[in-house]
């Protein structure tokens, strides 16, 4: 009896041993896959796609614009021990060409659509905001604004990290599966948004809206205004001549204009509409937040003011 | 037994030089030829060690042998370059991971070596001083570069300029060492590293703007617009947190220089399938196996390893022939002397004892001296023999 007794607490103790190897060999043998995104499109998509299993970092600071953004040595240092750095490419990272990074690490998301970038000529240097004196010259970078790109880059990414972790591919297929649906829903929205604008002049305060007028066949121009400095007179007027034979009625901005802007907007029957492109994290909620923000308030400013259609959910 | 010893060990120490030049000819004869097998294996294998680790090397179409040896040994800067459109292509397949290298140009005397991290992480070179390089114009030093230079972190170094002829050409470059890598004990070992785009940065295709720009002044000389650069304009270029951003590059990407692609497959039905794109479809370009090409060089350069057998075979056998003569002699000249030990009352084996124990001193002691001498060309001559091969 005392034998047995013995042998049963043997048997728990060798269990007990078992269980914590096994806990410690799991912990152990799979660290989250370390990400590092350069702009939060990527690092929203990385996050959705690995969940638990990856560790995303964004080293960008909040309120500075990734596409001007110049990473330190500490930064770079960090990049370098990343398992993935997910780049947009399309000239997005301008600081790429100037620092040390594992080659192999590197992933350009929107490498599979290469050939369709948009080249921007004849752009206006102007400065806003920490980044200082930039132009839009170059590939236009905001790439993610047309939605079936977003998907592009995302299966990028998602077979990017397979090929990292092998381990991660059901979770990676699954949660992509998921991210797919959810883009193909705003990419209809912008559809319906175009459908309802039937060709109708649009304006932009600022050239970042390439790829969405493209898109989804918008007729867009952009000015380069910013939220929070009224424009100049003779830029008024410039606008002023400009609508004469563009009567546009609606304006994209990145962020919300300052009341004196809105004003003088509505005084000439303008009205501004918020479309972040969320290339750095937003203030509040994530990139899908956003992203349907922007669409639901395209499509409710284009909709003639009798029309009380609901709006179709996202 | 003991006595044998002793009286041997007296009558070989009064003929003391008679029995160092015996044992020094004894030693010699057994050390050469084994020495020379030891140095030239020791060769053979720091050759073979570097071309096994390296399972493929992609370059301009031309001599093998040439590529092989500029993309493992850093040794022929002149070798015909290719472009980074071949990086494109092995990436391009997803059989293999490709680390270029652009091995063009030096700096104080010792190869600078363009890589991509990939590069130091596939040959295991990790900093053991100092950091990393993060941005353009910094570089790590290997192990014997820094000893020889006497460099550490924060230290500067100049390149070398490509030709001194070349009065128009591209100014030297002040590279930052931010770090010191590990010893190897392999080539890496005698190399500075940088970025690939430093690397471009030196051959011309990247530049900043800012250097000059500050040394532009009016030509008093001259009206209308005319501008020269002023005394203070620096003779080299550097690389600085404040000019960082003024450095662009120009020119398809795809069009840069290399000096070669180390093609890693992922397993071997890639690397099957990657050497067969290479002979079937690539006819400006070449996938040689590194493993096979040094493995024929040594087998034509250790040819002579056959002479040297042969020559030392002869030479061991006429010192041979020439000990026994010495030996017989001596003993004939001891005549007298054994004639005394036998009146004595030794025996003639006692006497025969005698000779066989000053025979064996002499044979372990040049045993001894032919093990220090092999110890030696172990130690000191394997690293000739490889510059030797690679000269």
């Amino acid at each position: 009896m005392r034998k047995t007794v013995g042998y049963r607490m043997m048997g728990w103790l060798w269990l007990l041993l078992g269980v914590f190897g096994a806990t410690r060999v799991l912990a152990e043998g799979a660290p989250p896959l370390n990400i590092v995104a350069a702009n939060y499109p990527l690092a929203y998509f990385a996050e959705r796609l690995g969940g638990q299993q990856v560790k995303v970092s964004f080293p960008v600071p909040a309120g500075e614009d990734p596409a001007y953004w110049q990473p330190d040595a500490r930064t770079i240092a960090a990049m370098q021990k990343a398992d993935l750095i997910a780049l947009n490419g399309a000239d997005f990272e301008k600081w790429i060409s100037r620092v040390t990074l594992p080659q192999s690490k590197r992933i350009d998301t929107s490498a599979v659509f290469k050939p369709r970038y948009i080249v921007v000529k004849d752009a206006v240097t102007h400065s806003h905001g920490p980044e200082g004196m930039h132009s839009h010259a170059g590939t236009a970078s905001t790439t993610w604004l047309d939605f079936r790109q977003a998907i592009q880059q995302a299966e990028a990414l998602a077979q990017a990290i397979i090929r990292n972790r092998t381990g991660l591919k059901s979770v990676v297929e699954t949660n992509l599966v998921g991210l797919i649906a959810d883009l193909h829903a705003l990419d209809g929205d912008m559809r319906q948004f175009a459908t309802q604008l039937g060709g109708k002049p649009l304006l932009a305060s600022h050239p970042v809206y390439q790829y969405l007028a493209r898109g989804y066949g918008l007729n867009l121009e952009s000015v380069h205004w910013e939220p929070e400095e009224m424009p100049p007179p003779e830029e008024w007027k410039t606008l002023r001549d400009k609508l004469k034979s563009r009567p546009a009625r609606l304006m994209l901005w990145e962020a919300e204009p300052s009341p004196a802007i809105k004003r003088q907007l509505t005084a000439l029957r303008i009205q501004p509409v918020v479309f972040q492109t969320c290339a750095n994290r937003p203030p509040s909620g994530d990139f899908m937040d956003a992203m349907r923000g922007n669409v639901q308030s395209l499509i409710a400013a284009a909709r003639p003011p009798s029309a009380n259609k609901p709006l179709k959910k996202g | 037994m003991h006595h044998d010893i002793y009286l041997a060990w007296r009558y070989l120490y009064h003929h003391r030089v008679r029995s160092l030049i015996l044992v020094i000819c004894l030693s010699l004869m057994g050390a050469m030829p084994l020495g020379v097998h030891e140095v030239m294996n020791q060769g053979k294998r720091a050759m073979l060690d570097r071309a096994l680790q390296t399972p493929l090397i992609a370059g301009r179409v031309g001599s093998g042998v040439d590529l092989t040896l500029n993309a493992l040994y850093f040794n022929n800067p002149n070798a015909p370059r290719t472009t980074m459109a071949e990086v494109d292509r092995i990436e391009s397949t997803g059989w293999a991971l490709a680390l270029p290298i652009y091995s063009r140009y030096s700096a104080q005397g010792f190869p600078l070596i363009g890589v991509t991290l990939d590069y130091l992480e596939y040959r295991r070179l990790a900093v053991t001083q100092g950091e990393m390089m993060t941005t353009l114009g910094e570089c790590v030093l290997g192990a014997e570069v820094a000893a020889a230079l006497g460099l550490e972190p924060g230290a500067t170094l100049m390149t070398t300029p490509g030709n001194l002829f070349d009065l128009a050409g591209m100014y030297p470059l002040k590279l930052h060492v931010t770090g010191v890598l590990g010893k190897q004990n392999s080539p890496d070992d005698g190399a500075i590293f940088v970025d690939l785009k430093t690397a471009w940065i030196i051959e011309g295709l990247g530049h900043g703007h800012e250097a000059a720009a500050k040394s532009v002044v009016k030509d008093p000389t001259k009206s209308g617009n005319t501008q020269m650069m002023d005394a203070g304009l620096v003779t080299y270029t550097e690389i600085t947190p404040e000019n960082l951003e003024s450095f662009h590059f120009h020119g398809d990407p795809a069009t840069y220089p290399i000096s070669a692609v180390i093609a890693v497959p992922n397993d071997h039905r890639a690397e099957v399938l990657l050497r067969g794109r290479y002979l079937n479809y690539e006819k400006d370009a070449q996938l040689v196996a590194p493993l096979s090409i040094c493995e024929n060089l040594l087998d034509n350069i250790f040819r002579i390893r056959e002479l040297f057998d042969g020559v030392l075979g002869l030479v061991g056998l006429s010192t041979l022939l020439a000990l026994s003569l010495v030996f017989s002699l001596s003993l004939r000249m001891r005549r007298g002397e054994m004639r005394t030990l036998f009146l004595l009352g030794s025996s003639r084996f006692t006497m025969f004892r005698l000779v066989i124990a000053e025979s064996l001193m002499l044979a372990l002691s040049s045993l001894c001296l032919g093990g220090v001498l092999i110890w030696m060309a172990r130690h000191w001559l394997s690293g000739v023999m490889l510059r030797w091969v690679l000269a």
